[in-house]
């Protein structure tokens, strides 16, 4: 199973150029970029064009990365929020009207605080088999039942069960490892 | 469809108290969070595997701001003519290497020197051995770094050898490469040179 471990020595492989080692950190951490834009930009387009401009400027900055600094994960999330701060910046300046209301949501600490659990969830997510991984995300953020996930993955609702308790164990770990 | 199930339901009731205490508070943890992008556009990974090779990144966005921005240097040096009819005062000049796409065509950039008052580069470029576009087809000229589209300095059609004179407005010691390309995503490099 890659580790937070191997996710440092990959982005310093990157670092010397190795376009492998950043096909496999995109595919890493393709999915947690592309959302975390997705749900602070909240357009499919945007979030495309910040998840390219994050990978770039991994592909860019790699060499500067310090693994005695932080962690593979922290460091990827920073390089990813620059991004995402960046097209929200422009969607501001681009906009002609900010309606007066008042503003409900968490405050900013809070905000980031939120974002940088979700980033460490859905990195971790990433590390999970396949098998084990789609199990977890039918069963939390799909809204169907055991038996449904059952059927719609055609196994034993035992297999579900185990596949599921199995993930919950692993994810526990990958998340103990990739804490900063 | 129903909501997320209950813990016990997703696990079952055999686990250790060990076991139950680490799985409720993973159980805890997804619970608290929205859900992971449920795929990657196929888009985007397309675009990400053109970083750092020789192909400029386009993305819908940045190749309609490319366009704009090509089409306002236009219009700034058509609308202003100031070189019209007057010589072109050289101060170095920059031979372009064909890509294998475009292995018949050559090309040259002049530079002038930089406007003191607006900080335009003052540019000429010279090319031949391009096909004629038609329709609403063009080229463009463009400044790379890293590998990688950065900033485009103006477009053109040719007929034959062609001359066309523009300006750029950019400090040309932050860019590594000038490049030549059709005016549309994913389009490869016809020439190019080291700035």
């Amino acid at each position: 199973m890659a580790t937070a471990e191997n996710d440092s020595r990959l982005i310093e492989r990157v670092g010397r150029g190795d376009r492998e080692a950043f096909e496999q950190l995109y595919k890493r951490f393709a999915r947690p970029v592309f959302a975390m834009a997705l749900r602070q930009l909240g357009d499919n387009g945007r979030a495309e064009d910040a998840a390219q401009e994050t990978f770039a400027a991994v592909w860019r900055s790699a060499k500067s990365y310090k693994a005695e600094r932080g962690t593979a994960s922290a460091w990827l999330y920073a390089v990813a929020r620059h991004a995402i701060i960046d097209r929200a910046r422009q969607k501001r300046e681009n906009a002609v009207e900010v309606p007066e209301e008042a503003d409900t949501r968490a405050g900013p600490v809070e905000r980031a605080e939120e974002s940088w659990l979700t980033w460490r969830v859905h990195s971790a997510l990433e590390l999970l088999p396949e098998r084990e991984r789609v199990v977890i995300e039918l069963a939390y953020w799909s809204g169907l039942s055991q038996t449904e996930i059952a059927s719609y993955l055609d196994v034993p609702l035992g297999t579900v069960k185990t596949r599921t308790r199995t993930g919950l164990a692993r994810l526990s770990g990958v998340l103990e490892e990739v804490r900063t | 469809m129903s909501d997320t199930p209950e813990f016990r339901d997703l696990v079952g009731d055999d686990l250790t108290p060990e076991e139950e205490l680490e799985l409720a508070r993973v159980d805890s943890l997804l619970r608290s969070v929205p859900g992971p992008a449920t795929e990657v556009p196929g888009s985007l990974t397309r675009a990400v595997e053109q970083i750092g090779t020789a192909t400029p990144i386009w993305t819908r966005r940045r190749f309609l701001a490319a366009v704009a921005l090509a089409a306002t240097l236009a219009a700034l040096f058509f609308g202003v003519g100031r070189w019209a009819g007057q010589g072109f005062d050289a101060r170095a000049t920059v031979q372009m290497t064909p890509g294998k796409n475009a292995p018949e065509a050559r090309g040259k950039i002049e530079l002038g020197p930089r406007d003191g008052a607006t900080g335009n580069w003052k540019m000429r470029l010279v090319v031949d051995g391009l096909p004629h576009l038609g329709g609403t087809d063009y080229y463009v000229l463009w400044l790379a770094k890293d590998g990688q589209y950065a900033g485009a300095c103006g477009t053109f059609n040719v007929d034959g050898r062609t001359t066309v004179e523009m300006t750029a407005s950019y400090d040309l010691s932050e860019y590594d490469a000038w490049v030549i390309s059709r005016a549309e995503p994913d389009a490869p490099w016809l020439l190019s040179a080291e700035t």
